[in-house]
């Protein structure tokens, strides 16, 4: 059974699942957790400082490379990832461009209702640059979150001292999201084979059968779970093994070798 | 010689509601190295014996003695060190994000050095085959890979004594003959393996002794053949005889097998003819 062979149980595909699936099988995910972590929040913060829509161009740019052929998410897929935001970005940033009023303003306008939209040429660069900067920042998030699990994130807060409570909930939470969406799953398949998604009314009606169900069956689960838990010895701690991945130089070298180049970037832009 | 006794339980008694015990005054003797079929119709206090042993459920009355000392409340981390205890569905069982973790997750909690956790989880992996596997997310896997690995988990923590809560349920013929070969290695390493199914001819072929439980009580404590011969104890806990055993008893009276071989697989059958 090959790397694709791993596919064959996702049809219920779920975002959750998909973005988990590819981090386990990206090719740097034997990187270090926090290197991957400071890193991506380097480039984040950049493209939020140097405010550049050519440096935040060049970070969508290389961070989708980074995206497509090291964290090997078929491109389509990738695209259809940065549709999520994509939407809400849009949105936000005619919505900056544009300004409504009783008196024709701006470079362009349209007159609707007694009311001019108007939108500016600055406001159009506004606008565009803001969106630029946004989608290099979630560029820069999707590299680390294609890359590194879940529970690898946990462990890099748990260095950053983050309370344990929170970190080991983090990772019951995680691990209680399969559990339940495959539990769903299964019975939205039991529903619908007998016809309980036959029209709108019995879908109502089998949704909140479900959910009702779901909860109990929760509960069912996360006591046999903790029975499991106590049975290998668990006593109120969580120390998960994490696997040891050193830094290695030319990693770290790769990472100064891009700040320079996106500060490169900067200079041209801003001479 | 019999060998020396492992585990005991004295009038074990265990109730989830009031005035519905679960158990009733159960005591059994286990010894080293036993090869132990427990058998039962479904809610008959299997689980509930399997989750005692391992010290999860701590009896409301009755007593459960490990290596001839008792297990009160403070000992019972002990005793889960001792006794491992594969679940029934591996998905209750899974808790990290990569086979490794999820394997290491009982020896983490041995508290062992992190060298010997990274040995024990290598051996385990290596054990039930899974070195391809360590770096996958368990919930990705196939039922009989995960049941592999969480076998695996249990193996890492080296326990004398391991507890399977049917084993054979989720497999497919491959992986019951997979499980049936560990459970075989395991037993010549001298682990003492307790097996809870419903698979009548698994429990004839591979067990020596065989626990039958009815109603919250043992109905039954014996050699495995000895108990398939008992019609009137098979009738009364709706078990049924294993097919091997109606074979030979079919040809014994046609004269065609020789008396007293009760061949437990197939394989055995053509020697035993006449």
């Amino acid at each position: 059974m090959g790397v694709f062979g791993l596919h064959k149980n996702s049809h219920h595909s779920h975002g959750v699942r998909n973005i988990d699936f590819y981090a386990s099988q990206s090719k740097i995910r034997h990187w270090n957790d926090s290197f991957k972590v400071a890193s991506s929040c380097i480039i984040l913060l950049l493209c939020m400082i140097l405010d550049q829509p050519e440096v935040s161009i060049t970070v969508i740019v290389t961070m989708g490379i980074v995206n497509i052929w090291a964290n090997r998410v078929p491109a389509l897929a990738y695209i259809g990832l940065l549709k999520v935001p994509l939407a809400f970005l849009a949105i936000g940033c005619i919505i900056i461009a544009l300004g409504i009023s009783k008196q024709p303003m701006g470079d362009y306008r349209v007159f609707l209702c007694g009311h001019y939209f108007y939108t500016t040429n600055e406001g159009v660069g506004r606008a565009a640059a803001l969106f630029f900067k946004a989608m290099g920042a979630v560029s820069a998030m999707y590299a680390l979150t294609l890359s590194t699990s879940a529970s690898e994130l946990a462990g890099v807060l748990k260095k950053a001292h983050v309370p344990k409570a929170v970190v080991e909930l983090m990772n019951m939470m995680y691990r209680f999201i399969f559990i339940l969406t495959e539990v769903q799953g299964r019975m939205k398949t039991a529903a619908v084979s007998r016809l309980g998604y036959v029209d709108f009314k019995a879908s109502c009606y089998s949704f909140g059968k479900i959910g009702g169900n779901l909860f109990l069956v929760s509960l069912k689960k996360a006591n046999t779970y903790y029975d499991a838990m106590v049975s290998r010895g668990y006593e109120g701690d969580l120390p998960f093994w994490e696997e040891e991945k050193q830094v290695k130089l030319w990693q770290a070298g790769a990472l100064m070798l891009y700040l320079c180049g996106l500060a490169g970037v900067y200079i041209l832009a801003t001479r | 010689m019999e060998a020396e006794e492992i585990i005991r339980t004295e009038h074990l008694t265990y109730e989830y509601q009031a005035g519905c015990p679960v158990l009733q005054d159960l005591s059994v003797s286990i010894h080293k190295g036993e090869k132990i079929a427990v058998m039962g119709s479904n809610g008959a206090g299997k689980s509930t014996f399997f989750l005692h042993l391992n010290g999860v459920l701590q009896a409301g009355k009755g007593k459960i003695f490990y290596g001839g000392a008792e297990i009160r409340r403070k000992d019972l981390n002990g005793l889960r060190k001792h006794v491992g205890f594969v679940f029934q569905d591996a998905d209750n069982q899974m808790i990290a994000s990569s086979v490794q973790a999820e394997v290491a997750f009982g020896p983490m909690n041995l508290k062992l050095p992190k060298e010997e956790v990274k040995k024990r989880v290598s051996e385990a992996l290596e054990y039930m085959d899974l070195q391809g596997y360590r770096e996958r997310p368990p919930h990705y896997l196939s039922g009989g890979e995960k049941k592999r690995v969480s076998i695996a988990d249990i193996i890492a923590m080296k326990p004398e004594v391991i507890l399977f809560d049917e084993p054979t349920a989720a497999l497919d013929p491959l992986g019951g003959e997979l499980l049936e070969d560990v459970l075989e290695r395991l037993s010549k390493e001298g682990k003492t393996l307790l097996v809870s199914t419903h698979d009548v001819d698994f429990a004839y072929r591979w067990a020596e002794r065989a626990l039958i439980f009815h109603q919250g009580k043992l109905a039954a404590d014996g050699g495995t053949l000895e108990i398939f011969q008992q019609e009137q104890v098979l009738r009364e806990t709706h078990l049924k005889k294993p097919e091997m055993l109606t074979v030979y008893e079919a040809l014994l009276q046609k004269g065609r097998i020789r008396k007293g071989s009760y061949p437990r697989r197939a394989g055995e059958l053509p020697g035993a003819l006449i």
